[in-house]
Protein backbone atom coordinates (compact mmCIF):
# COMPACT_ATOMS: atom_id res chain seq x y z
CA UNK A 1 0.00 0.00 0.00
CA UNK A 2 2.67 2.36 0.66
CA UNK A 3 4.29 2.16 -2.42
CA UNK A 4 0.98 3.87 -3.78
CA UNK A 5 2.12 6.99 -2.21
CA UNK A 6 4.78 7.77 -4.89
CA UNK A 7 2.61 6.89 -7.53
CA UNK A 8 -0.39 8.92 -6.73
CA UNK A 9 1.48 11.67 -6.18
CA UNK A 10 3.34 11.15 -9.52
CA UNK A 11 0.20 11.50 -11.14
CA UNK A 12 -2.22 13.78 -8.88
CA UNK A 13 0.92 16.40 -6.76
CA UNK A 14 -1.19 19.22 -8.80
CA UNK A 15 -4.75 18.44 -7.05
CA UNK A 16 -2.87 18.29 -3.85
CA UNK A 17 -0.77 21.03 -4.40
CA UNK A 18 -4.00 23.26 -5.40
CA UNK A 19 -6.28 21.92 -2.47
CA UNK A 20 -2.91 23.12 -0.46
CA UNK A 21 -3.58 26.50 -1.80
CA UNK A 22 -6.85 26.57 -0.85
CA UNK A 23 -7.06 25.62 2.39
CA UNK A 24 -3.96 28.11 2.79
CA UNK A 25 -5.58 31.05 0.84
CA UNK A 26 -9.07 30.25 2.84
CA UNK A 27 -7.39 30.23 6.66
CA UNK A 28 -5.32 33.51 5.47
CA UNK A 29 -8.86 35.30 4.61
CA UNK A 30 -10.41 34.13 7.74
CA UNK A 31 -7.80 34.39 10.27
CA UNK A 32 -7.16 38.30 8.48
CA UNK A 33 -10.78 39.66 8.35
CA UNK A 34 -12.00 37.42 11.45
CA UNK A 35 -9.43 39.49 13.56
CA UNK A 36 -10.21 42.88 12.14
CA UNK A 37 -13.95 41.83 12.97
CA UNK A 38 -12.99 40.07 16.20
CA UNK A 39 -11.30 43.34 17.80
CA UNK A 40 -13.93 45.50 16.23
CA UNK A 41 -16.59 43.50 18.43
CA UNK A 42 -13.86 43.05 21.78
CA UNK A 43 -14.36 47.06 21.91
CA UNK A 44 -17.86 46.83 21.61
CA UNK A 45 -18.42 44.65 24.42
CA UNK A 46 -15.84 46.81 26.70
CA UNK A 47 -17.18 50.16 25.60
CA UNK A 48 -19.71 51.19 28.52
CA UNK A 49 -22.39 51.08 26.39
CA UNK A 50 -24.82 48.21 27.52
CA UNK A 51 -27.40 47.54 24.50
CA UNK A 52 -23.68 47.22 22.46
CA UNK A 53 -22.27 44.69 24.85
CA UNK A 54 -25.96 42.83 24.58
CA UNK A 55 -25.72 42.95 20.55
CA UNK A 56 -22.01 41.57 21.03
CA UNK A 57 -22.50 38.59 23.88
CA UNK A 58 -25.89 37.69 21.45
CA UNK A 59 -23.55 37.42 18.30
CA UNK A 60 -20.75 35.16 19.96
CA UNK A 61 -23.81 33.21 22.28
CA UNK A 62 -24.94 31.48 18.50
CA UNK A 63 -21.88 31.56 16.68
CA UNK A 64 -19.89 29.59 19.63
CA UNK A 65 -23.10 27.45 20.53
CA UNK A 66 -24.27 26.39 16.88
CA UNK A 67 -22.15 24.26 14.76
CA UNK A 68 -19.97 25.43 11.86
CA UNK A 69 -20.92 23.77 9.51
CA UNK A 70 -24.71 24.91 10.18
CA UNK A 71 -23.55 28.29 9.82
CA UNK A 72 -21.41 27.67 6.54
CA UNK A 73 -25.13 26.38 5.09
CA UNK A 74 -27.00 29.35 6.38
CA UNK A 75 -24.77 31.57 4.49
CA UNK A 76 -24.58 29.34 1.53
CA UNK A 77 -28.29 29.62 0.71
CA UNK A 78 -28.98 32.68 2.32
CA UNK A 79 -26.22 35.30 1.33
CA UNK A 80 -27.23 34.81 -2.42
CA UNK A 81 -30.42 34.90 -2.41
CA UNK A 82 -30.69 38.29 -0.18
CA UNK A 83 -27.71 39.78 -1.36
CA UNK A 84 -27.76 43.09 -4.09
CA UNK A 85 -24.58 41.84 -6.03
CA UNK A 86 -23.12 37.91 -7.36
CA UNK A 87 -21.69 36.38 -4.68
CA UNK A 88 -19.58 32.97 -5.61
CA UNK A 89 -20.37 30.07 -3.61
CA UNK A 90 -16.48 30.30 -2.15
CA UNK A 91 -16.81 33.67 -1.01
CA UNK A 92 -20.34 32.71 1.15
CA UNK A 93 -18.44 30.10 2.56
CA UNK A 94 -15.27 32.30 3.57
CA UNK A 95 -17.76 35.05 4.89
CA UNK A 96 -19.43 32.08 7.06
CA UNK A 97 -15.83 31.37 8.75
CA UNK A 98 -14.87 34.50 8.88
CA UNK A 99 -18.17 35.45 10.92
CA UNK A 100 -17.63 32.12 12.95
CA UNK A 101 -13.48 33.33 13.70
CA UNK A 102 -14.78 36.52 14.74
CA UNK A 103 -16.86 35.03 18.11
CA UNK A 104 -13.73 33.35 19.01
CA UNK A 105 -11.36 35.87 18.21
CA UNK A 106 -13.43 38.59 19.79
CA UNK A 107 -13.07 36.12 23.13
CA UNK A 108 -9.02 36.20 22.96
CA UNK A 109 -8.36 39.81 22.60
CA UNK A 110 -10.98 40.94 25.44
CA UNK A 111 -9.29 38.28 27.45
CA UNK A 112 -6.03 39.50 26.20
CA UNK A 113 -7.07 43.52 27.01
CA UNK A 114 -8.32 42.22 30.62
CA UNK A 115 -5.34 40.10 31.50
CA UNK A 116 -3.31 43.62 31.60
CA UNK A 117 -3.19 44.74 34.64
CA UNK A 118 -5.41 47.24 36.10
CA UNK A 119 -2.59 49.25 37.93
CA UNK A 120 -1.15 50.01 34.55
CA UNK A 121 -4.32 51.72 33.16
CA UNK A 122 -4.22 53.58 36.59
CA UNK A 123 -1.11 54.81 36.35
CA UNK A 124 -1.53 55.97 32.93
CA UNK A 125 -4.71 57.66 33.70
CA UNK A 126 -3.18 59.37 37.12
CA UNK A 127 -0.52 60.83 34.61
CA UNK A 128 -3.17 62.63 32.63
CA UNK A 129 -3.44 60.31 29.83
CA UNK A 130 -6.29 60.15 27.99
CA UNK A 131 -8.51 57.47 27.67
CA UNK A 132 -7.65 56.71 24.15
CA UNK A 133 -3.85 56.88 24.64
CA UNK A 134 -3.90 54.75 27.32
CA UNK A 135 -5.49 52.07 24.96
CA UNK A 136 -3.15 52.48 22.27
CA UNK A 137 -0.08 53.43 24.10
CA UNK A 138 -0.03 51.29 27.48
CA UNK A 139 -2.85 48.64 27.47
CA UNK A 140 -2.65 47.45 24.04
CA UNK A 141 0.90 47.01 23.36
CA UNK A 142 1.02 44.97 26.67
CA UNK A 143 -2.25 42.72 25.78
CA UNK A 144 -0.62 42.07 22.68
CA UNK A 145 1.52 39.94 24.03
CA UNK A 146 -1.00 37.91 25.24
CA UNK A 147 -3.46 37.47 21.89
CA UNK A 148 -0.69 36.61 19.75
CA UNK A 149 -0.11 33.15 21.02
CA UNK A 150 -3.93 32.57 20.94
CA UNK A 151 -4.40 33.75 17.24
CA UNK A 152 -1.80 31.56 16.20
CA UNK A 153 -3.96 28.99 17.88
CA UNK A 154 -7.18 30.02 16.12
CA UNK A 155 -5.04 29.80 13.10
CA UNK A 156 -4.32 26.42 13.37
CA UNK A 157 -8.16 25.34 13.78
CA UNK A 158 -8.94 27.61 10.72
CA UNK A 159 -6.45 25.47 8.68
CA UNK A 160 -8.58 22.42 9.77
CA UNK A 161 -11.84 23.78 9.67
CA UNK A 162 -11.28 25.30 5.73
CA UNK A 163 -11.94 21.22 5.04
CA UNK A 164 -15.64 21.68 5.83
CA UNK A 165 -15.31 23.73 3.05
CA UNK A 166 -14.98 20.33 0.70
CA UNK A 167 -18.66 19.57 1.23
CA UNK A 168 -19.29 22.04 -1.15
CA UNK A 169 -16.86 21.17 -3.65
CA UNK A 170 -14.61 23.81 -3.04
CA UNK A 171 -10.50 23.67 -3.71
CA UNK A 172 -9.07 22.40 -0.81
CA UNK A 173 -7.03 19.78 0.84
CA UNK A 174 -9.62 17.53 2.33
CA UNK A 175 -11.75 17.80 -1.33
CA UNK A 176 -7.60 16.93 -2.95
CA UNK A 177 -8.20 13.62 -1.31
CA UNK A 178 -11.75 13.23 -2.44
CA UNK A 179 -10.62 13.86 -6.16
CA UNK A 180 -8.21 11.69 -6.06
CA UNK A 181 -10.12 8.91 -4.44
CA UNK A 182 -12.99 9.19 -6.88
CA UNK A 183 -10.65 8.71 -9.69
CA UNK A 184 -8.31 6.32 -8.60
CA UNK A 185 -10.92 4.36 -6.11
CA UNK A 186 -7.51 3.93 -4.31
CA UNK A 187 -8.42 5.53 -0.41
CA UNK A 188 -6.06 5.43 2.14
CA UNK A 189 -3.03 6.03 0.73
CA UNK A 190 -4.90 9.32 -0.97
CA UNK A 191 -6.03 10.02 2.58
CA UNK A 192 -2.30 10.03 3.73
CA UNK A 193 -1.04 12.31 1.73
CA UNK A 194 -3.67 14.73 2.61
CA UNK A 195 -3.38 14.20 6.09
CA UNK A 196 0.84 14.69 5.81
CA UNK A 197 0.26 18.13 4.09
CA UNK A 198 -2.05 19.11 6.98
CA UNK A 199 0.24 17.86 9.22
CA UNK A 200 3.77 20.19 7.82
CA UNK A 201 1.17 23.45 7.53
CA UNK A 202 0.44 22.96 11.27
CA UNK A 203 3.55 22.28 12.38
CA UNK A 204 5.46 24.89 10.10
CA UNK A 205 3.14 27.77 12.05
CA UNK A 206 3.16 26.61 15.41
CA UNK A 207 7.01 26.46 14.71
CA UNK A 208 6.72 30.33 13.22
CA UNK A 209 4.42 31.25 16.23
CA UNK A 210 6.91 29.82 18.41
CA UNK A 211 9.65 32.15 17.17
CA UNK A 212 7.59 35.00 17.45
CA UNK A 213 6.69 34.58 21.08
CA UNK A 214 10.09 33.99 21.89
CA UNK A 215 11.15 37.03 20.06
CA UNK A 216 8.21 39.08 21.97
CA UNK A 217 9.52 37.71 25.52
CA UNK A 218 13.22 38.52 24.73
CA UNK A 219 12.56 42.05 25.12
CA UNK A 220 10.74 42.30 28.57
CA UNK B 1 9.01 81.13 46.71
CA UNK B 2 6.67 79.09 47.44
CA UNK B 3 3.15 80.65 48.80
CA UNK B 4 2.43 78.39 52.16
CA UNK B 5 -0.83 80.57 52.49
CA UNK B 6 -2.15 79.37 49.14
CA UNK B 7 -4.59 76.69 49.70
CA UNK B 8 -4.31 73.95 46.84
CA UNK B 9 -6.75 71.28 47.55
CA UNK B 10 -10.29 72.02 49.98
CA UNK B 11 -12.16 68.81 50.21
CA UNK B 12 -15.68 69.33 51.86
CA UNK B 13 -17.78 66.26 53.30
CA UNK B 14 -16.38 63.63 50.89
CA UNK B 15 -18.42 60.40 50.75
CA UNK B 16 -18.09 57.18 49.05
CA UNK B 17 -19.49 53.92 48.90
CA UNK B 18 -18.81 50.17 47.64
CA UNK B 19 -22.58 48.94 47.59
CA UNK B 20 -23.60 49.01 51.23
CA UNK B 21 -20.60 49.51 52.04
CA UNK B 22 -19.76 53.01 53.63
CA UNK B 23 -16.05 53.90 52.73
CA UNK B 24 -15.81 57.93 53.51
CA UNK B 25 -18.23 59.11 56.07
CA UNK B 26 -17.85 62.82 55.37
CA UNK B 27 -14.10 63.52 54.97
CA UNK B 28 -13.45 67.59 55.11
CA UNK B 29 -9.49 68.27 54.83
CA UNK B 30 -8.13 71.50 53.63
CA UNK B 31 -4.65 71.34 52.02
CA UNK B 32 -2.13 73.81 51.46
CA UNK B 33 0.99 74.25 49.48
CA UNK B 34 3.76 72.89 49.95
CA UNK B 35 2.05 70.75 52.83
CA UNK B 36 3.26 67.84 53.90
CA UNK B 37 0.63 65.79 55.03
CA UNK B 38 0.81 61.54 55.93
CA UNK B 39 -2.67 59.86 56.62
CA UNK B 40 -2.29 56.53 58.87
CA UNK B 41 -4.98 54.64 59.88
CA UNK B 42 -6.42 50.88 59.87
CA UNK B 43 -6.51 48.68 57.05
CA UNK B 44 -9.77 49.04 55.78
CA UNK B 45 -10.64 52.49 57.15
CA UNK B 46 -10.68 53.86 54.02
CA UNK B 47 -7.24 56.13 53.34
CA UNK B 48 -6.64 54.19 49.85
CA UNK B 49 -9.92 55.35 48.58
CA UNK B 50 -9.95 59.05 50.19
CA UNK B 51 -6.60 59.41 47.72
CA UNK B 52 -8.21 58.05 44.95
CA UNK B 53 -10.73 60.40 44.78
CA UNK B 54 -8.26 63.26 45.14
CA UNK B 55 -7.61 62.52 41.63
CA UNK B 56 -10.84 61.13 40.78
CA UNK B 57 -9.62 57.35 40.21
CA UNK B 58 -12.87 56.55 42.15
CA UNK B 59 -15.80 58.83 41.93
CA UNK B 60 -16.90 60.35 44.83
CA UNK B 61 -20.78 59.93 45.86
CA UNK B 62 -21.14 63.62 47.09
CA UNK B 63 -19.06 66.59 48.45
CA UNK B 64 -16.83 68.80 46.61
CA UNK B 65 -13.07 68.71 46.08
CA UNK B 66 -11.91 72.22 45.16
CA UNK B 67 -8.55 72.09 43.39
CA UNK B 68 -6.35 75.33 42.98
CA UNK B 69 -9.33 77.08 42.87
CA UNK B 70 -11.69 74.98 40.35
CA UNK B 71 -13.97 72.16 41.33
CA UNK B 72 -13.38 69.24 40.06
CA UNK B 73 -16.40 67.23 41.33
CA UNK B 74 -19.48 66.58 39.48
CA UNK B 75 -20.30 65.41 36.19
CA UNK B 76 -20.04 68.90 34.70
CA UNK B 77 -16.31 68.65 35.56
CA UNK B 78 -15.56 65.31 34.08
CA UNK B 79 -14.31 66.42 30.78
CA UNK B 80 -11.09 68.82 32.23
CA UNK B 81 -10.50 65.46 34.41
CA UNK B 82 -7.39 64.65 31.73
CA UNK B 83 -6.04 67.98 32.04
CA UNK B 84 -6.74 68.33 36.02
CA UNK B 85 -4.85 64.84 36.23
CA UNK B 86 -1.80 66.11 34.79
CA UNK B 87 -0.98 68.49 37.99
CA UNK B 88 -1.93 65.32 41.05
CA UNK B 89 0.72 63.12 40.34
CA UNK B 90 0.05 59.66 42.04
CA UNK B 91 2.65 56.62 43.04
CA UNK B 92 1.39 53.45 43.92
CA UNK B 93 2.02 50.85 46.55
CA UNK B 94 2.95 48.46 43.63
CA UNK B 95 4.81 50.73 41.29
CA UNK B 96 2.95 50.29 38.17
CA UNK B 97 5.62 51.40 36.09
CA UNK B 98 5.18 50.52 31.98
CA UNK B 99 7.01 47.19 31.43
CA UNK B 100 6.65 47.38 27.77
CA UNK B 101 8.66 50.37 27.78
CA UNK B 102 12.43 51.78 28.53
CA UNK B 103 13.12 53.67 31.21
CA UNK B 104 13.47 56.93 29.83
CA UNK B 105 10.00 56.21 27.49
CA UNK B 106 8.39 55.52 30.89
CA UNK B 107 9.33 59.03 32.20
CA UNK B 108 8.95 60.40 28.37
CA UNK B 109 5.88 59.16 27.12
CA UNK B 110 2.82 61.42 29.23
CA UNK B 111 4.59 64.75 28.66
CA UNK B 112 5.11 63.94 25.16
CA UNK B 113 1.72 62.83 24.58
CA UNK B 114 -0.44 65.09 26.63
CA UNK B 115 1.60 68.18 27.08
CA UNK B 116 3.27 67.89 23.88
CA UNK B 117 6.48 68.52 24.36
CA UNK B 118 9.19 67.33 21.87
CA UNK B 119 11.31 64.54 22.25
CA UNK B 120 14.74 66.10 22.86
CA UNK B 121 13.19 68.35 25.76
CA UNK B 122 11.38 65.43 27.10
CA UNK B 123 14.48 63.21 27.10
CA UNK B 124 16.59 65.94 28.58
CA UNK B 125 14.03 66.65 31.58
CA UNK B 126 13.86 62.80 31.84
CA UNK B 127 18.02 62.39 32.02
CA UNK B 128 17.74 65.25 35.07
CA UNK B 129 15.18 63.46 36.58
CA UNK B 130 16.95 60.35 36.66
CA UNK B 131 20.12 61.72 37.52
CA UNK B 132 18.62 63.29 40.91
CA UNK B 133 17.43 59.67 41.88
CA UNK B 134 20.65 57.70 40.96
CA UNK B 135 18.85 55.80 37.77
CA UNK B 136 20.55 57.60 34.83
CA UNK B 137 22.43 54.37 34.45
CA UNK B 138 19.76 52.73 33.64
CA UNK B 139 17.78 54.75 31.14
CA UNK B 140 17.80 52.25 28.75
CA UNK B 141 17.03 49.21 30.38
CA UNK B 142 13.68 47.68 30.85
CA UNK B 143 11.67 47.88 33.68
CA UNK B 144 11.70 43.91 34.67
CA UNK B 145 15.88 44.71 35.32
CA UNK B 146 15.02 46.81 38.11
CA UNK B 147 14.77 46.53 41.37
CA UNK B 148 11.58 47.27 44.05
CA UNK B 149 13.19 50.25 44.76
CA UNK B 150 14.91 51.51 41.54
CA UNK B 151 11.25 50.93 40.13
CA UNK B 152 9.39 52.98 42.53
CA UNK B 153 12.21 55.30 42.38
CA UNK B 154 10.95 55.65 38.63
CA UNK B 155 7.60 55.53 38.91
CA UNK B 156 7.84 58.51 41.21
CA UNK B 157 10.19 60.46 38.23
CA UNK B 158 7.69 59.54 35.94
CA UNK B 159 5.21 61.65 38.39
CA UNK B 160 7.40 64.35 38.74
CA UNK B 161 8.10 64.86 34.59
CA UNK B 162 4.29 66.07 34.21
CA UNK B 163 5.49 68.58 36.66
CA UNK B 164 2.49 68.25 39.18
CA UNK B 165 1.42 71.03 42.13
CA UNK B 166 0.95 67.67 44.21
CA UNK B 167 1.76 64.14 44.77
CA UNK B 168 -0.36 61.21 46.04
CA UNK B 169 1.68 58.32 47.52
CA UNK B 170 -0.36 55.37 48.30
CA UNK B 171 1.65 53.13 50.38
CA UNK B 172 5.24 53.86 48.72
CA UNK B 173 6.80 51.13 50.40
CA UNK B 174 4.46 48.54 51.62
CA UNK B 175 5.63 46.00 48.47
CA UNK B 176 9.75 46.58 49.34
CA UNK B 177 12.12 44.77 50.54
CA UNK B 178 13.04 45.68 54.49
CA UNK B 179 16.58 47.08 52.76
CA UNK B 180 15.18 48.90 49.56
CA UNK B 181 12.60 51.42 51.97
CA UNK B 182 15.33 53.81 52.98
CA UNK B 183 16.09 54.62 49.13
CA UNK B 184 12.44 55.42 48.27
CA UNK B 185 12.15 57.12 51.78
CA UNK B 186 14.93 59.22 51.03
CA UNK B 187 13.63 60.48 47.70
CA UNK B 188 9.78 61.54 49.34
CA UNK B 189 12.22 63.08 51.91
CA UNK B 190 14.30 65.18 48.86
CA UNK B 191 10.26 66.15 47.43
CA UNK B 192 8.93 67.38 50.42
CA UNK B 193 12.09 69.66 51.34
CA UNK B 194 12.17 71.02 48.32
CA UNK B 195 8.28 72.34 48.62
CA UNK B 196 6.34 70.01 46.71
CA UNK B 197 2.83 69.48 48.24
CA UNK B 198 2.54 65.50 49.33
CA UNK B 199 -0.26 63.37 50.61
CA UNK B 200 1.14 60.15 51.70
CA UNK B 201 -0.53 57.09 53.00
CA UNK B 202 1.88 55.24 55.27
CA UNK B 203 2.89 52.64 57.92
CA UNK B 204 6.17 53.84 58.10
CA UNK B 205 5.34 56.23 61.45
CA UNK B 206 9.04 57.12 62.09
CA UNK B 207 8.93 58.61 58.53
CA UNK B 208 5.52 60.33 59.21
CA UNK B 209 6.49 62.26 62.37
CA UNK B 210 10.00 63.40 60.71
CA UNK B 211 8.99 64.66 57.48
CA UNK B 212 5.01 65.50 57.89
CA UNK B 213 3.42 69.03 58.70
CA UNK B 214 -0.03 67.56 59.24
CA UNK B 215 -0.64 63.96 60.41
CA UNK B 216 -4.77 62.98 59.51
CA UNK B 217 -5.42 59.72 61.37
CA UNK B 218 -8.61 58.19 59.51
CA UNK B 219 -10.88 55.57 60.88
CA UNK B 220 -14.33 54.03 59.38
CA UNK B 221 -14.55 56.76 57.12
CA UNK B 222 -13.62 59.71 59.19
CA UNK B 223 -10.77 62.18 60.09
CA UNK B 224 -10.69 61.12 64.20
CA UNK B 225 -7.68 63.27 64.41
CA UNK B 226 -5.72 65.92 62.31
CA UNK B 227 -2.69 67.68 63.80
CA UNK B 228 0.93 68.42 63.92
CA UNK B 229 3.03 64.96 64.47
CA UNK B 230 3.61 65.72 68.04
CA UNK B 231 -0.34 66.08 68.48
CA UNK B 232 -1.02 63.20 66.39
CA UNK B 233 1.42 60.90 68.10
CA UNK B 234 2.26 62.45 71.45
CA UNK B 235 -0.94 63.23 72.70
CA UNK B 236 -3.37 61.64 70.81
CA UNK B 237 -7.38 62.93 71.59
CA UNK B 238 -9.26 59.63 71.10
CA UNK B 239 -9.37 56.49 72.43
CA UNK B 240 -9.27 54.67 69.00
CA UNK B 241 -5.84 56.05 67.63
CA UNK B 242 -4.15 55.89 70.86
CA UNK B 243 -5.39 52.24 70.39
CA UNK B 244 -3.84 52.42 66.78
CA UNK B 245 -0.21 53.53 67.81
CA UNK B 246 0.21 51.35 70.55
CA UNK B 247 -0.77 48.44 67.88
CA UNK B 248 1.78 49.45 65.09
CA UNK B 249 4.55 50.41 67.52
CA UNK B 250 4.64 47.82 68.97
N1 LIG C 1 -13.34 48.99 44.15
C1 LIG C 1 -13.85 48.54 45.32
N2 LIG C 1 -14.96 47.79 45.32
C2 LIG C 1 -15.48 47.33 46.48
N3 LIG C 1 -14.96 47.56 47.68
C3 LIG C 1 -13.84 48.29 47.75
C4 LIG C 1 -13.22 48.81 46.57
N4 LIG C 1 -12.12 49.51 46.95
C5 LIG C 1 -12.06 49.42 48.29
N5 LIG C 1 -13.09 48.69 48.78
C6 LIG C 1 -13.36 48.43 50.20
O1 LIG C 1 -13.42 49.66 50.87
C7 LIG C 1 -12.81 49.59 52.15
C8 LIG C 1 -11.75 50.65 52.27
O2 LIG C 1 -10.72 50.36 51.35
P1 LIG C 1 -9.38 51.20 51.26
O3 LIG C 1 -8.57 50.54 50.23
O4 LIG C 1 -9.70 52.63 51.06
O5 LIG C 1 -8.75 51.00 52.70
P2 LIG C 1 -7.31 51.38 53.22
O6 LIG C 1 -7.51 52.24 54.40
O7 LIG C 1 -6.48 51.91 52.13
O8 LIG C 1 -6.75 49.97 53.71
P3 LIG C 1 -5.28 49.33 53.60
O9 LIG C 1 -4.48 49.90 54.73
O10 LIG C 1 -5.52 47.87 53.76
O11 LIG C 1 -4.74 49.70 52.25
C9 LIG C 1 -12.28 48.18 52.29
O12 LIG C 1 -13.21 47.43 53.03
C10 LIG C 1 -12.24 47.68 50.85
O13 LIG C 1 -12.45 46.28 50.81
MG1 LIG D 1 -4.84 51.17 51.01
Amino acid sequence: MGELIPAIWQKYGYVYIQGAWGTVYIALLTVFFGTILGTLLSFLRLSRVRPLQWIVQVYIWILRGTPTLLQIYFFYFYLPRYLPFEMSERACIITALVVNASAYVEEVIRAGIQAVDRGQTEAARSLGMTARHTMTRIVLPQAFKNILPALGNEFIVMIKQASLASIFFIVELTSAFKTVQSATFITIPALIISGAIYLALTTVLSALMKLVEKRLQSND
Amino acid sequence: MIDRTKELIKVTDLRKSFGKLEVLRGISQNIFVGDVVSIIGPSGSGKSTFLRCLNLLEVPDSGSIVFDGQEITGRKNARSIDATRQKIGMVFQHFNVFPHLKVIDNITLAPMLEKHVDRAAAEEQAAELLRRVGLLDKRNEYPTRLSGGQKQRLAIVRALAMEPEVILFDEPTSALDPEMVKEVLDVISDLARSGMTILIVTHEMGFAKRVSDTVLFIDEGQILESGTPEEVFEEPKTERCRAFLNQVLY
